[in-house]
């Protein structure tokens, strides 16, 4: 009997990857898929062999026995939908960011509890394994006390609803902050307690939501930390972007390019080569520790906190570039 | 012929004598340093005399001082050689405090001399071919700009270099690079926010500083002198047509093993990218060429002076722990 998965919207692009993952594992399975875009749902179900319903109901419909749900629609929708699968009783596994605003995380997170269901957060670099064997130098004090850290989630710009702050409650620093923070978190089991951001829009004039951002940040341990977060590769650049973290310790440092395995690759009739990645999928173990909960009953590994710690950074920059000076977190 | 004085004899003052032999219009007449086996070392490798008396640095057969003692020195050397008359090229930092930057370029004003300040990045070709393409709108405006640099712990005499009131620390002493480089390309800072660690670790040293500059750009820069890997430098520039990338680590020209001990494996790697002419004597050629010409060198005494004032606003908002800084 394998667990019976589902996908409420594809907006957002990583909805394909948790699709491929479920489909590489073998006792998971996606029973279907819910949009509020037909078309969009049809074509998605039709590519992963899988049922599309056209109203949330269907999909949680007794019948389908659905166990737990995928949240990957737009930032600002992931509350309307996580509390769909609340009330419908199943576990529900969000895109991060969480939400775009602390209230609203806050009710889901409550919600969820209410309900009896969990609530995980997506952040699949916690399952790559160079950031798991950086975890074991870090617990292993190989690196002394960490004090300083460079980070980078620099990206080409997505685009279509991305790019529409009514929809993703931002742009680029509500999109590229929360990976890097939610890892600097685990990593040194901290939070942050404040935030500097200098925020613009550069790279596409007429784009209205930022594409450029520099966080400082100060954990409440002493160590500070600067993320580049801007949507700054162009759009011929030979990969979707980056995930790049230097740590200073007391004992050594370290440096992560947790995407850079690739092989340089050209062809005759596109305007710029391209990284060919290759080396392992961290989706697969973020799809199969949240089926093992949702089957099992396990604790989720990441939960909806982590996912409001790592969204407050970035609501709290946002206010830090507003307001020109630094903000202190938690946000009140 | 120009006759130069080196004062300060330590791996930039060497650097530099060895360059004003090799220039055809100068040649090294004296060597002053306050460690006499120093002075006398570099003395005998140039040919020079050694100073017997501070003083002579500003005797009238000088007509160059070169300036490259610990940072506090500077100014005190600097105001000495212009009031004597003397043409005066001062490593960076210019001072370590504003007001000492603006006694030195009053006194080289009023007495008419060259002065020019090593910010010799400007003279790497990677950094300068990057400046000529930023400047030129090859890459449209931009956005983010990342620069990086990165040692281990400069040694120095007296590890004056550790001594964070003495050199200001990788941010004062070795940032400052990036950020001449920055103000260069992209004009005026408006504002700057520094982090850094220094009372955890306090023989190593390491800040990053966010800079928003007056026509838009975001830079930050990482300056480290907590590594224990080579020397090595990039930039990341990021603009509305287009992104710039050097990483010195990946374009060696040659690379050079050795074979040392008893393994078959031990031994050392040496990456190198050689040059027909250093930045460092590029940068001291253009030195003597406004010298000669009278023209206002590369780097002008009030853009040293406002790379300083960067510098000191970084390391002013990193003391106190992540302090916005307007400039």
């Amino acid at each position: 009997m394998s667990t019976r998965l589902s996908i409420m919207s594809f907006a957002h692009l990583h909805a394909d990857f948790y699709a491929t993952a479920i489909g590489e594992l073998d006792d998971v399975e996606l029973v279907g898929v819910w949009d509020d875009n037909p078309r969009r749902g049809e074509e998605a179900a039709a590519k992963y062999d899988t049922r599309f319903f056209p109203t949330v109901e269907e999909l949680f419909a007794p019948e389908n026995e659905i166990q737990g749900a995928i949240v990957t629609s737009e930032n600002v929708h992931h509350k309307r939908d996580v509390l769909a699968a609340a009330e419908a009783g199943v576990d529900v596994l969000c895109e991060k960011p969480i939400s775009v605003s602390v209230a609203d995380a806050r009710v889901m997170i409550d919600t969820c509890e209410d309900a009896g269901v969990q609530l995980m957060i997506a952040f699949p670099c916690r399952y790559s394994p160079t950031f798991r064997r950086l975890e074991e130098i870090i617990e292993g004090e190989e690196l002394g006390e960490i004090v300083a850290i460079k980070s980078t989630n620099r990206g080409q710009n997505p685009g279509g609803w991305f790019n529409d702050p009514e929809l993703a409650g931002g742009g680029t620093v509500i999109d590229h902050t929360v990976h890097v923070v939610d890892m600097i978190r685990t990593l040194l089991g901290e939070e942050v307690v404040k935030v500097y951001a200098e925020i613009d829009t550069v790279f596409k004039p007429d784009l209205p939501c930022d594409d450029a951002g520099v966080l400082t940040m100060n954990l409440e341990g002493g160590c500070v930390a600067t993320l580049d977060a801007s949507w700054s590769r162009p759009d011929n650049y030979p990969i979707w972007g980056d995930v790049t973290m230097t740590l200073i310790g007391t004992g050594g440092n370290a440096t992560v390019d947790l995407f850079v395995e690739h092989i340089d690759t050209w062809h005759e009739d596109a305007d710029t080569y391209l990284w060919e990645p290759y080396g392992h999928d961290a989706n697969v173990g973020l799809i199969a520790d949240f089926a093992d909960s949702v089957e099992t009953g396990a604790p989720v590994p990441i939960t909806g906190t982590d996912g409001l710690k790592a969204m407050e950074v970035a609501l709290g920059a946002y206010r830090s570039s507003e307001n020109g000076e630094p903000v202190g977190l938690p946000l009140t | 012929m120009l006759s130069v004085a080196i004062c300060g004899a330590g791996g930039l003052g060497t650097r530099h004598a060895e360059n004003f032999e090799q220039i055809p219009d100068t040649e090294v007449a004296l060597v002053h340093d306050v460690v006499e086996s120093a002075a006398i070392e570099l003395a005998e490798a140039t040919g020079a005399r050694v100073a017997r008396a501070e003083e002579e640095i500003f005797d009238d057969d000088i007509d160059i001082v070169v300036i490259a003692t610990p940072t506090p020195d500077h100014a005190y050397y600097a105001i000495k050689a212009a009031d004597a008359g003397k043409h005066v090229f001062c490593e960076k930092p210019l001072s370590r405090t504003l007001e000492q930057a603006r006694e030195v370029l009053d006194a080289v004003e009023t007495a008419g001399v060259t002065f020019m300040v090593g910010h010799v990045v400007r003279f790497f070709p990677q950094y300068a071919r990057a400046h000529d393409l930023i400047v030129s709108g090859e890459i449209g405006e931009v956005g983010v700009a990342f620069t990086s640099r990165i040692n281990t712990m400069p040694t120095g005499r007296g590890n004056w270099f550790q001594d964070y009131a003495l050199s200001g620390g990788v941010t004062l002493d070795m940032t400052i690079h990036d950020f001449d480089w920055l103000l260069w390309t992209f004009g005026p800072a408006e504002r700057v926010y520094s982090v850094g660690a220094p009372e955890k670790m306090p023989l190593l040293d390491y800040g990053l500083t966010t800079i928003r500059f007056e026509r838009g750009a975001i830079a930050y820069a990482e300056g480290s002198w907590a590594d224990v890997g080579t020397f090595r430098t990039s930039f990341d520039i990021a603009g509305s047509n287009g992104l710039l990338r050097h990483d010195s680590t990946q374009v060696s020209t040659l690379t050079v093993q050795r074979r040392e001990g008893e393994e078959a494996h031990a031994g050392v790697q040496v990456p190198e990218s050689p040059a027909e002419r250093s930045p460092y004597l590029i940068e001291d050629e253009h030195f003597v060429r406004c010298v000669l010409t009278g023209e206002e060198p590369p780097v002008s005494g009030e853009e040293a002076f406002d790379s300083l004032a960067l510098a000191l606003a970084a390391v002013e908002s990193n003391e106190a722990g992540g302090k916005l800084v307007e400039l």
